[in-house]
């Protein structure tokens, strides 16, 4: 027998990898956290030189120096980076509808955070201004999604 | 002004995260004659054209020559048991009733052995040589896929001497 003599049109089979996980934020990014949670506050930290950077990451990305105080920031800035999620693949993006993946420059930060606008998906360009949309208290888990999303500033 | 002077004290410690990556699994030529062949009842293997080995399953190239393997050849059922191991700890995803069996089997005319699972018989058993055949699905209920020989079980026939597996681990 050889293998020509064999019907070989193609085999496939859908499979799936998954497994749950605890990420283990750490005392920087698990405060930030806590703050959204608890006082629907958005905190940075201010590095060598003076930047503030959020989300904090404990250190300065420009000279690797342990970061400084923590500095409020507010929840509205400006896109600076997007991309349009127009069909979502299920379960591997957050949503199932027709969204934004934003990275909004914080009035306050020097650096952007990145988050989504569903509601303004089609509509938020680079320099549009937009504004935290919050989940309602006890709904917020201390999560980056306490924030539900963003939405313009109209 | 903020309302607050810093972020709380108490941090939040973990993020629950979800890791579920769907794929496409191709199984490729020789894969999927070998697969659509358990659906009846049959085993291949493919032959090495320099060493004259048989794989199984059967794979395009041997890794042991680095030659090409262009013929497929219908091995056993049957075969001996040539390693095993006792298992006493469940596994997830695994629903079998502890401890079991599980065996390296040498299929007769194949040159190296399948994983399988050594059942009707008591654990303690099982031994190395010992002559094992597959147990399948009924008709009907085969899919094509690895599921389609539920395990082996002894045969009953004497133990093959080591000399006739011990080069097929």
């Amino acid at each position: 027998m050889r293998i020509q003599d064999f019907d070989t049109a193609p085999l496939t089979q859908r499979q799936i990898l998954e497994f749950t996980y605890k990420h283990s934020t750490g005392p920087v990014v698990g405060r930030f956290l806590a703050a959204l949670k608890e006082q629907k506050q958005i905190w940075g930290q201010r590095v060598a030189g003076g930047a503030v950077v959020v989300p904090p990451l404990g250190y300065s990305e420009w000279d690797a120096s342990t970061a400084k105080e923590w500095v409020p920031v507010a929840d509205e800035g400006t896109v600076v980076g997007i991309a349009r999620v127009r069909q979502p693949v299920e379960r591997l993006h957050p949503f199932t509808e027709p969204f934004a993946y934003i990275l909004v420059r914080l009035d306050g930060a020097d650096t952007a955070l990145l988050h989504v606008t569903r509601a303004d998906w089609e509509r938020v360009e680079i320099g549009s201004r937009v504004r935290a949309v919050w989940k309602p208290d006890g709904e917020r888990a201390g999560s980056i999604l306490d924030i539900a999303e963003f939405r313009l500033v109209e | 002004m903020p309302a607050f002077t810093e972020p709380p004290t108490e941090p939040i410690k973990y993020v629950d995260a979800h890791v579920w990556l769907p794929y496409d699994y191709v199984a490729g030529d020789y894969r999927a004659a070998y697969l659509r062949a358990l659906k009846e009842k049959r085993i291949l293997g493919s032959r090495c054209d320099r060493t004259g080995k048989v794989f199984v399953p059967p794979v395009s190239f041997s890794p042991h020559a680095f030659a090409p393997c262009s013929e497929l050849v219908e091995v056993a059922d049957r075969g001996t048991v040539t390693t095993f191991c006792i298992v006493n700890i469940p596994v997830i995803g695994r629903n079998l009733e502890l401890p079991y069996v599980a065996a390296s089997v040498a299929l007769d005319g194949a040159d190296i052995s399948i994983f399988a699972l050594i059942q009707e018989c008591k654990p303690e058993e099982v031994r190395m040589g010992m002559r094992v055949e597959a147990v399948w699905k009924p008709d009907g209920e085969r899919h094509g896929d690895h599921e389609d020989i539920q395990y082996f079980r002894p045969t009953g026939e004497p133990d093959a001497p080591p000399e006739t597996y011990l080069h097929r681990l």
